[in-house]
């Protein structure tokens, strides 16, 4: 039986669709018995998938330098790319501080919180920096499937990874369809 | 109407002209997507969504009327990739991300997202970010959420008659912006709220209902509205399993044709007046709390010696049973018997040319009715003659202002209109005198309390008479001061205002939306309040006591 190999990512998300993910339960040991392998994902805590990857799932909305290159990353190493969740197919909630400018939203975010003493914006190397602007995952890269919702529910990621496993095209509808 | 043949998906049929594409289609059950189209308004086809292919050509169907030799085909793949086209345009022009949308699950434009499985967009999502009019208090407009259909500004001039709702700029640019773009709590707006209903998205939305959960989440109940005696048709929604309402509606189907005014659609929530928790009676220290079989005592003891007073807030079930205890002791606390007869209907006031209206403000009072005369006149259909020498916001828009005292000399210039409606409320003897003279004018009159024609109809009628103890049973007390200072003075009332404490024994009853029961509408017509509300306070219901009495009575 040929393996399937899977990963996934998390950029500007809440992690809500890896937790949808995992709420596929026991139908995960199905899938896996159908042949699915999971590989780099914030689940095994590997962080670069092997280059014959075959599905990458991304989750959030791509805001920081970091994000792009992870995406394009993907991109590099997966034959499909599935983007879950409404912050990786339209930019989602994150897309919110499109409408207000980075430094006044770093300012009260850091600073002027409510609850913040001396607060400082965090300035190590090490951290991605922002785009102007929170982009959808097919701003940067071609994106094979989408999943929308928020989260999409379990059923719906197991539809779509069913469907791809069983090599049909994925196309939802109805209650596996929702924005919110 | 002339029938004409045309094809529709290569099926032959016979259709009447005059009607739309969309009209026929929807008459041979074939669904076509619309989002601009909203069935009481003319259509405007702004939306274009509701794309059908006709000999090759692509028109929209709401507004292409049948003719001979058409050819419709509603699902070829140039119509469906239009329309994908076009609904990927509508999610990518400004903010349409369900996500942080107060409509996301009642909202059309993610209706037809989920109709036709759009996933993802296909274009890069617009930054611009336009400023949320926060200023009105019962609406809020976010042009970020707005995809201009324009059903607000069709709503607001050609259902409401306001008028207040405009456009300004083009394209992409296009802005609804209320009189000559000012924040719309500052503009002429008449807060009736048909534009929030109308609303196929998020852009204009009541502050009450604002995240107070999706449609499915309430309950429907229809009713009609008894702030005034007009009796619009409201569809109030209440939240499921909780004693709250979410919000009114107006009711598209009964006379008021969904249209409201600020009375009927938010007076009513916002309004909250201070109420009568529990009853009390007075003694020498002050009130003190009674019971229900003390209330019983009492006013079985006292009714020997009294008159009972009611107003025009009482329903009809509510004066029938009060006939029936008090007989011929009950009187109208205020003067109810219209000056001249009404000799029309409220449908032959949206249908007529001319309209006299002599001291009544229609925009504060009796909304629905002014509604339907101002439509009228902006469509040029039909002319507003006021007499009115106090402010009234009516002289904006009426054709010619006369001042009240040039009633006669006034009348005596109008005597060659065509059966015009007069319009009025209270008249002077001398203003009957000279209107009387005017046979063939029609009369149309606004009586002063919800239920004044069923006071009429039970024969209560207005009179003053000195008496012992006095029984009132109502919502406005303001008659009742000076006539009530040497008696014992029983009042049924629901609300606490400063002047209760002159009286002997207060009971709450229930209000608003606490009532249920049937009132006399302008035409003579009964319409039907339901219950929605239960009361958070120790009211004794009004019809328990009532029915009490008889059986005391009885013994």
């Amino acid at each position: 039986m040929k393996k399937i190999k899977i990963a996934s990512i998390w950029c500007e998300g809440c992690s809500g669709c890896h937790m949808s993910f995992l709420d596929m339960d026991e139908r995960l040991v199905e899938l896996i018995n159908k042949g699915l392998e999971i590989n780099a994902t914030p689940i095994t805590d590997l962080k670069i998938p092997d280059d014959d990857t075959d599905i990458g799932l991304i989750e959030g909305a791509v805001a920081t330098d970091h994000h792009e290159e992870e995406v394009k990353m993907m991109r590099e190493k997966c034959k499909f790319i599935v983007a879950i969740g409404d912050c990786a197919v339209f930019g989602g909630i994150v897309t919110m501080r499109n409408y207000i400018p980075t430094d006044e939203l770093l300012k009260r975010g850091y600073i002027e919180t409510e609850s913040t003493v001396e607060g400082k914006i965090p300035t190590s190397p090490e951290l991605g920096k922002h785009l102007p602007k929170v982009k959808a995952v097919n701003e940067i890269i071609k994106v094979d499937y989408y999943i929308p919702g928020c989260p999409p529910s379990a059923d719906a990621i197991y539809y779509v990874l069913n469907e791809i496993l069983e090599g049909r095209k994925p196309i939802l509808t109805g209650d596996f369809l929702k924005y919110e | 109407m002339e029938k004409i043949k045309i094809k529709i998906n290569g099926q032959e049929v016979e259709v009447e002209q005059g009607k739309t594409v969309l009209q026929v289609a929807k008459e041979l059950n074939l669904h076509i997507p619309t989002l601009c189209n909203f069935e009481p308004l003319l259509p405007q086809g702004s939306c274009r969504i509701c794309l059908v292919e006709d000999r090759g050509k692509l028109v929209t169907s709401c507004t292409t009327q049948v003719a001979p030799n058409m050819d419709i085909k509603l699902d070829t793949t140039d119509v469906i990739a239009s329309r994908n086209l076009i609904l990927q345009l509508l999610f990518t022009e400004r903010n349409h991300y369900c996500m942080y949308c107060e409509a996301s699950g009642d909202c059309e434009l993610q209706k037809l997202g989920y109709e036709f499985g759009l996933d993802h967009f296909e274009f890069e999502t617009y930054e611009r970010k336009f400023t949320v009019d926060n200023s009105h208090n019962y609406i809020v407009i976010d042009p970020n959420r707005c995809v201009l259909c324009r059903r607000c500004v069709r709503a607001c001039s050609q259902l409401a008659g306001h008028n207040v709702l405009g456009e300004m700029n083009r394209g992409i640019d296009t802005m609804i912006i209320a009189d000559m773009d000012v924040p719309l709590g500052e503009s002429s707006c008449t807060s009736c709220g048909l534009c929030v209903q109308v609303c196929p998205t998020g852009a204009i939305t009541d502050k009450r209902s604002y995240y107070f959960g999706k449609d499915i989440q309430t309950e429907e109940i229809y009713s009609n509205c008894d702030q005034c005696p007009v009796g619009c048709g409201v569809k109030i929604y209440k939240k499921k399993g909780s004693n709250f309402i979410v919000k009114i509606y107006g009711d598209f189907d009964k006379e008021n044709e969904g249209v409201l005014c600020k009375l009927g659609r938010y007076a009513g929530l916002f309004e909250e007046k201070p109420r009568l928790t529990s009853a009390k009676i007075k003694d020498d220290f002050g009130f003190k709390k009674i019971d229900f079989d003390g209330i019983i005592k009492t006013i079985n003891e006292k009714m020997e010696d009294s008159v009972v007073y009611v107003d025009g807030s009482l329903f009809n079930e509510e004066l029938s049973l009060i006939k029936k205890v008090f007989k011929d002791r009950v009187f109208s606390l205020y003067e109810n018997e219209p000056p001249i007869e009404s000799n029309v209907s409220i449908d032959d006031i949206k249908n007529a040319k001319d309209y006299i209206v002599i001291g009544v403000d229609l925009n504060r009072e009796y909304g629905v009715i002014g509604s339907f005369i101002k439509r009228k006149i902006f469509s040029k259909n039909g002319r507003l003659i006021l007499f009115d020498s106090n402010f009234n916001s009516l002289k904006n828009v009426a054709n010619y202002v006369f001042g009240t005292d040039e009633l006669e000399s006034g009348f005596e210039k109008l005597k060659d209109l065509d059966s015009p409606i007069v319009i009025y409320k209270n008249l002077s003897e001398k203003e009957v005198e000279i209107l009387n003279k005017y046979k063939n004018f029609r009369f149309f009159h606004l009586p002063f309390e919800t239920n004044s024609i069923g006071l009429l109809k039970e024969n209560i009628k207005h009179k003053i008479e000195k008496s012992k103890n006095i029984i009132f049973i109502g919502k406005n007390l303001q008659g009742l001061k000076d006539i009530a200072k040497e008696s014992f003075t029983i009042v049924f009332t629901p609300y606490e205002t400063d002047e209760i404490n002159k009286f002997d024994l207060l009971i709450p009853i229930n209000d608003g939306f606490e009532r249920e029961g049937s009132f006399y509408n302008v035409d003579g017509k009964v319409v039907n309040k339901a219950k929605v509300l239960d009361s958070k306070f120790e009211t004794f219901g009004l019809k328990a006591i009532l029915e009490e009495l008889i059986k005391v009575k009885s013994l």
